[in-house]
């Protein structure tokens, strides 16, 4: 793994980078290939920010939950 | 398998991700039917060597109840391609057949409801999404931070953690595709079932 891979690598721990963008850059590298880089380089998985979304989760909540949530 | 809400696992980052974190079952802690159309199951665990991949297809097979495998032309068309070439390679295979699924006419019924779980916004882009009220696409950590919050599983975190950590300690020398023939026949077998119910 070069130099720019790596710098992709941490592009898509830090969510500037989509793992289908990463996994054509790693020719075609499997989503658990990708587990095993980050793990190599001591890097976590992304975290897609919630900001503007939080209308969207929280109605999967209601759909996932009805009852706790009418409840609530 | 008819209950009022689906779950539509659209690539195969959140299965890995929890079979790498043995959390597969969490994906049943809620009233939901699973679809994972065909192609995404085949590049989760065609491969048994690969992480998670042989956990990926005993889950399914242990849970074919509330499991189904979504049968695609995206994939029968490479299945049969793979019979005069062995070594094809599709790019996007997965997220091409999780496509077809979603946008198939009649996959929700009266009031029915979906949930896309997947890591990639980039094959919802693509999608049509005919009835905004009805679907809700969800990632991974999403859809676990919404288990904490029900008190469904202790953290979230912990299962990225695990998972985490499960890439690390797993093997980096990859190893012969050997299982990939007896994957497909699974496959096969498994949408057969799901058809002739």
């Amino acid at each position: 793994m070069d130099d720019a891979d790596r710098q992709a690598l941490r592009d898509f721990s830090a969510g500037r980078m989509t793992a289908l963008e990463l996994r054509r850059r790693l020719n075609g590298a499997t989503f658990g290939d990708v587990l095993i880089l980050l793990g190599a380089e001591d890097l976590p998985l992304p975290r897609a920010s919630t900001v503007g979304r939080e209308a969207r989760i929280e109605r999967a909540r209601a759909w996932m939950f009805p009852k706790n949530v009418a409840r609530s | 398998m008819s209950r009022a809400l689906k779950l539509f696992v659209v690539d195969t980052g959140p299965l890995i991700t929890l079979a790498a974190a043995e959390s597969l079952d969490y994906l049943l802690c809620v009233e939901v039917d699973v679809v994972i159309p065909d192609a995404v199951l085949y590049e989760a665990a065609h491969d048994a060597s690969r992480l998670g991949a042989q956990e990926i297809m005993d889950w399914v097979k242990a849970h074919r109840a509330h499991v189904e495998i979504a049968p695609t032309k995206t994939y029968e068309i490479f299945d049969a391609a793979r019979a005069t070439i062995p070594n094809l390679r599709e790019p996007e295979l997965g997220e091409r057949a999780a496509v077809e699924v979603i946008e198939e006419p009649g996959r929700l019924e009266g009031d029915e409801r979906g949930l896309l779980l997947c890591e990639e916004t980039t094959v919802l882009k693509r999608v049509v999404v005919r009835d905004r009220d009805r679907i809700v696409e969800l990632s991974t950590l999403d859809f676990l931070t919404i288990l904490e919050a029900e008190r469904r599983i202790q953290s979230a975190d912990q299962v990225f953690a695990a998972a985490a950590r499960a890439g690390r300690s797993a093997s980096r020398v990859r190893k012969v595709d050997g299982h990939d023939a007896a994957t497909r026949a699974a496959i096969a077998s498994l949408v057969k079932r799901r058809d002739g119910e």
